[in-house]
């Protein structure tokens, strides 16, 4: 997938090309440190590498963004849970193909509503400080809600908890050694 | 995935292009999607046990269920808390998948590396929401406790106690009365019995002669287990195969109606004041399970035993690697007091290999021969030393122990 994506940018990079084949090599690179030392941050440096390097294409109609996107969240999110699951022994039968279910399937409704979002964009090309102004109040918005969303999930959690319910704690793909 | 999401937006921001911000957004609605659909998951888990009691070496099987009785999917990711000695196959980690509502039965196979009280439960528990962007974590279930069992040797021979209680037992006394084995012959004196009469006897005397008898008595026993300190490497120490040594003793001496208890010196002193029968044989085995190296700098004697624990003219059987001073001082201590003492030394030499140098290897050989100079000079106070290494026998080691009571050097001096 990181190959694909990294092609997409290579082939419409024009003079910027070496750059891009430089930054699809760390990104590789940086993803294969991730995967091996179980690093999210070096795998998080990849998606941000490969992100950037969308910049470099010349064509720059906004559509394939949204699919780039996707493409981008599938392997982080395949990366993250490949870390997450290094330590398991065993591994029931649907455990993956669930979770990569349910993945695809939020990458490709926000690659929809991405799209929606790059229509607009495209539909009102004008850049005002009102129209930025409005994008960064939604953006911040919406990042607000989650972060609230999450806060709240958090602090219900640790109050009123269910007899025997586990308690919530930071993501975290270090598994447990419960050796006393 | 925030944060990236988070990065994205500012540089679209910062750098005027919509591309960085379309790119962000699947980030964005990943990680609003996974907050949404997370829910607080149910889950109930228990660890069973196919039985509590095992023998060491055996496997027992520890099953684990874990049913989600909320009303979302959840990725749950278990681990069963184990005791140091306990091993679990699979070990580490489980993962399995479970949908609302949805049971999950995942068999571990328990295999105590050695004896003792050991553990399974409760239950590690990592909870995921289907995308994978919260996580729960707690423990589930009880605490079970699984009891493995030292493996004992068959011992034939035992060591001879010198001196017997007048009960019946299978120690032939060395007091003459009524008994099966054979003493002596004497003149008959008024109040024998006339089936005492050696008729052979009295035919070439020609006066009446009686047969004189062993009879058959019990002994009290003290198995006195050192746990000052051990030698041990991957395959196992000198504690374990002391303790399946008191084990084994303790099993037969019962079996011959002998009186045992236990002294378990160490860093701490436990005991077991000397009893009859097969309740005292679980009580030893109990005992002997809860025995472990205990670090200690305390110097202790003989007076910290309690009296009643070694009573006259018991057999003590100190079953110990001779590694720590004290517990040779012990034992020199108690043979000085006229104990009956027999030493069981569990060879540490199978447990430590000399270091790959020369002087390491001169250095393993000085200490070589100290420990058969101890051996040597514990001998020469009349104490019996049985070796007993990793791949041999105890019986043989004991019966070496008999002979060496039974020969002319030894002057019991009880």
């Amino acid at each position: 997938m990181l190959v694909g994506l990294a092609s997409l940018v290579i082939a419409d990079a024009g003079e910027a090309s070496q750059l891009a084949w430089l930054g699809a090599g760390l990104a590789a690179l940086s993803l294969a440190v991730g995967l091996v030392a179980g690093s999210v941050t070096a795998v998080h440096t990849a998606i941000a590498l490969l992100g950037t390097m969308f910049l470099l294409r010349h064509d720059t109609r906004l559509l394939l963004a949204p699919p780039y996107g996707a493409g981008l969240l599938l392997i982080d999110d395949l990366a993250a849970q490949t870390i997450e699951l290094r330590g398991v022994s065993q591994i029931g039968p649907a455990v993956i193909g669930a979770r990569t279910g349910a993945a695809l399937a939020v990458a490709a409704i926000s690659a929809c509503a991405a799209a929606a979002a790059a229509l607009a964009v495209t539909a009102a090309p004008g850049r005002s400080v009102t129209v930025t102004a409005l994008g960064a109040l939604a953006a911040v918005a919406a990042f607000a809600a989650i972060v609230r969303s999450a806060r709240r999930r958090y602090r219900a959690s640790d109050g009123g908890e269910a007899p025997g319910a586990p308690s919530p704690a930071a993501p975290s793909g270090a598994p447990t050694s419960p050796a006393e | 995935m925030l944060a990236l999401a988070a990065a994205g937006l500012i540089a679209a921001l910062a750098s005027g292009r919509p591309e960085l911000a379309l790119l962000s957004l699947p980030f964005l609605v990943f990680a609003g999607a996974g907050l949404i659909l997370a829910q607080e998951p149910h889950l109930a888990a228990e660890v069973e046990l196919d039985r509590t009691r095992l023998l060491e070496g055996e496997t027992v099987v520890a099953t684990v269920w874990v049913r989600n009785d909320g009303q979302d999917r959840v990725e749950v990711e278990l681990a069963p808390v184990r005791s140091r000695y306990l091993t679990l196959e699979p070990a580490g980690v489980v993962a399995v998948d479970l949908p609302a509502g949805a049971e999950a039965r995942v068999a571990f196979a328990a295999h105590p590396r050695r004896w003792g009280a050991h553990a399974v439960g409760p239950l590690v528990v990592h909870a995921r929401d289907p995308l994978g962007v919260t996580t729960w974590e707690g423990r589930l279930g009880r605490r079970l406790h699984l009891r493995a069992f030292p493996r004992e040797q068959r011992l034939r021979e035992l060591v001879a106690p010198v001196r017997t209680r007048p009960f019946l037992g299978t120690h032939v006394a060395r007091a003459r009365g009524e008994g099966i084995e054979f003493a002596d012959i004497r003149p008959f004196q008024v109040g024998d019995r006339v089936r005492q009469i050696n008729w052979r006897a009295t035919a070439r005397r020609g006066a009446p002669q009686v047969n004189e008898r062993h009879p058959e008595h019990s002994s009290d026993v003290v198995l006195l287990l050192d746990t000052f300190e051990e030698a041990r490497d991957q395959a196992g120490g000198t504690l374990d195969a002391a303790v399946r040594a008191a084990a084994g003793l303790a099993r037969a001496h019962l079996a011959r109606r002998d009186r045992v208890g236990l002294v378990d010196f160490g860093g701490t002193l436990h005991w077991l004041e000397p009893a009859i029968g097969t309740t005292q044989l679980y009580r030893i085995i109990d005992a002997l399970l809860a025995s472990d190296i205990a670090f200690s700098y305390a110097w202790r004697n003989v007076d910290s035993i309690p009296l009643r624990v070694l009573p006259p003219g018991a057999l003590v059987l100190a079953i110990s690697p001779l590694l720590d001073e004290r517990s040779t001082a012990l034992v020199t201590d108690l043979r000085s007091r006229g104990c009956d003492l027999t030493v069981i030394e569990v060879s540490p030499l199978d447990h430590i290999a000399p270091g790959p140098s020369a002087a390491d290897a001169v250095a393993y050989e000085l200490w070589r021969l100290q420990r058969e100079a101890l051996r040597a000079r514990l001998q020469s106070l009349g104490i019996g030393v049985a070796v007993w290494g990793r791949d041999g026998t105890l019986g043989p080691a004991l019966e070496g122990v008999n002979a060496f009571r039974r020969s002319a050097q030894h002057a019991v001096r009880v």
